[in-house]
């Protein structure tokens, strides 16, 4: 590598910095405004949002890029005076909390089974699972649907919760992972005399920690953006949403404080980003679809 | 290794029950249901139920633009993707910020990102000072089908971050001589890129356009934060169209609209299997 680096002209390497530079920039914006509009003083920011859609041509936006007066009035507006987007959050809280329960007993174990275990049907299963993973959501809601109807589920909290419990496309994500793991590592437990059971929760998990941190990460990240599932499965019960559907109406009707409510909304998906981006990054080895 | 055992079974049962029971189970049950008038006697109708979606404006034209939005998307995210991968791979080991950055867009839900958007797309905003800076007229780009360019926007800069990582943990599984074989050789960036990573890297780019594009049909939440649930035609997505009639208690329209799309998806997905397949073979 070393001789490469200095056979190249360095203007090259300079190219190949600034645009990854600006797209560090244009990825990144977009968040660092939220939060950094998150401490201006609600007036100073319901006055901005006001000069939003006007269709005069003579008229700009103000170019705001940071608060004139630091001030966390938004924070103490939507945590103490006014707690319906507080509220909210904790409904998402509980959902995330509660999918990735069932997701952390249900998708590893079969991630498993179909990596590390020779049996009748396997390639049927391992099929009808890719398949499933295929069918974008506007398909999959109405067996969903229909099965939860049947139950008696629809309507409920569960309604969003038990379906993302099988989520296809982590059972692919881990079991990728597992194809991958060296032999002698569980061949030395089974040595030792681990059961099938022992050397799962022992061996196997304490392994696959990067996949299954990368797992827990982007499907926190899908709990944290439900919108499609409470507005059908919870068509008529809309005091159950999560912040993730509510949003928007709730800022729309106070624009005073949307950006504190964004930053609140915004900081444990970047809590999970930090702690879980080396496990992202190790994790996720898909490098083809079988 | 494989181990042989009965106990599989004990891994499987839960994921397997939960699989059978919401999707697979229901999904061919559904096929029955999409074959039925839902009335009270509930009377076999053949493929009327079908004859009649296929017929149906609204439908056909969510089916257009979902179809035409995942077309630009998926591609796009697709091109951008391995481009910046090929970057990246380029400073290794150097370039975490930068890869690490293209990431947190993914974790960003897109409801609180959304008002960053609706701020620099306003008719006053950043955006259209960029466009009038540039010497054209500024657009109305929250109406109208303008609005198609934010949402694709939106989508690309949320989804890239993974499919960046998809590709860079294949590009660095390349063996590293071919590179070195090449630069002696003389073959410049653009040329090891063309003609090294990406035949060595076709199944993975398959699976990138795969993902990418089931994420892309997804496309439904901004449009609708946006505008809610009936916006312009142009952005009038299937989603919206399955909401739509789901709230009228229109079952049975739901149900043979979703199925009519899972063939079309399947068809698709099935011609670039094929393509890959012939791709694959022909390089080998």
């Amino acid at each position: 590598m070393e001789k490469l680096t200095v056979r190249q002209p360095g203007g090259r390497k300079l190219f190949t910095r600034s645009v990854l530079g600006l797209l560090a920039i244009i990825m990144l914006v977009p968040v660092v405004v939220t939060i950094l509009y998150s401490f201006c003083s609600p007036d100073e920011i319901d006055a901005f949002m006001k000069t939003r859609g006007n269709y005069d041509n003579a008229l700009w936006m103000e170019l705001k890029l940071s608060p004139k007066v630091f001030s966390l009035s938004q924070y103490y507006e939507i945590l103490v005076l006014d707690m319906s987007i507080l509220r909210m959050f904790v409904n998402s809280a509980v959902y995330a909390v509660l999918i990735l329960l069932g997701q952390a007993v249900v998708i590893p174990m079969m991630a498993y089974a179909l990596s590390r275990f020779r049996f009748r049907g396997r390639e049927a299963i391992f099929f009808g699972i890719i398949m499933l993973m295929l069918l974008p959501f506007q398909v999959t809601m109405v067996p969903n649907v229909l099965t939860l109807r049947t139950i008696g589920l629809l309507n409920t909290v569960w309604a969003v919760i038990i379906p993302m419990w099988f989520s296809p496309f982590y059972i692919f994500l881990i079991r990728q992972f597992m194809l991958g793991l060296p032999n002698e590592l569980l061949e030395a437990a089974q040595m030792d005399g681990a059961g099938t059971l022992r050397c799962y929760s022992y061996v196997v998990i304490p392994v696959c920690r990067p996949v299954i941190g990368a797992a827990i990460a982007l499907s926190f990240a899908d709990c944290w953006n439900l919108v499609e599932q409470p507005m059908t499965y919870l068509s008529q019960r809309a005091d159950l949403y999560p912040l993730s559907v509510e949003f928007n109406r709730l800022a729309g009707s106070n624009a005073k404080i949307v950006f504190a409510g964004a930053a609140l909304y915004i900081l444990p998906a970047l809590f999970i980003y930090l702690y879980f981006l080396n496990d992202i990054l190790s994790g996720v080895q898909l490098t083809e679809l079988k | 290794m494989f181990i042989r055992k009965k106990s599989v079974w004990l891994f499987l049962m839960p994921g397997l029950l939960g699989l059978l029971l919401f999707y697979v189970v229901p999904f061919f049950g559904g096929i029955y249901y999409s074959l039925t008038d839902g009335t009270y006697k509930n009377a076999f109708v053949g493929m009327a139920n079908y004859a009649d979606i296929w017929k149906n404006q609204m439908f056909l034209l969510g089916l257009k633009n979902t179809l035409e939005l995942s077309l630009i998307c998926a591609p796009l995210v697709w091109v951008f993707s391995f481009a910046i991968a090929s970057l990246l791979n380029r400073l290794r080991p150097k370039g975490a910020f930068f890869r690490n950055s293209v990431l947190l867009p993914y974790l960003m839900p897109s409801s609180a990102m959304l008002l960053f958007w609706l701020v620099i797309f306003d008719f006053g905003g950043v955006i259209n000072r960029i466009v009038v800076a540039l010497g054209m007229e500024r657009v109305m780009w929250l109406q109208g089908s303008q609005m198609r360019v934010p949402i694709i926007l939106l989508f690309v800069w949320k989804n890239l971050g993974f499919a960046v990582i998809i590709f860079l943990s294949a590009i660095q599984a390349v063996p590293e001589p071919l590179y070195e074989y090449a630069t002696l050789e003389g073959a410049g960036f653009l040329r090891q890129t063309f003609g090294i990573t990406l035949p060595m890297i076709v199944p993975t780019a398959f699976l990138v356009i795969i993902l990418e594009w089931i994420n892309a049909f997804k496309i439904f939440k901004e449009v609708y934060f946006i505008s809610g649930s009936y916006p312009d035609e142009s952005v009038y997505t299937l989603q919206h169209y399955m909401n739509n009639m789901y709230n009228k208690l229109n079952y049975q329209n739901v149900t043979t609209a979703a199925y009519s799309f899972a063939v079309i998806v399947f068809a698709l997905f099935g011609v670039l299997f094929l393509t890959q397949r012939r791709l694959l073979k022909r390089l080998t």
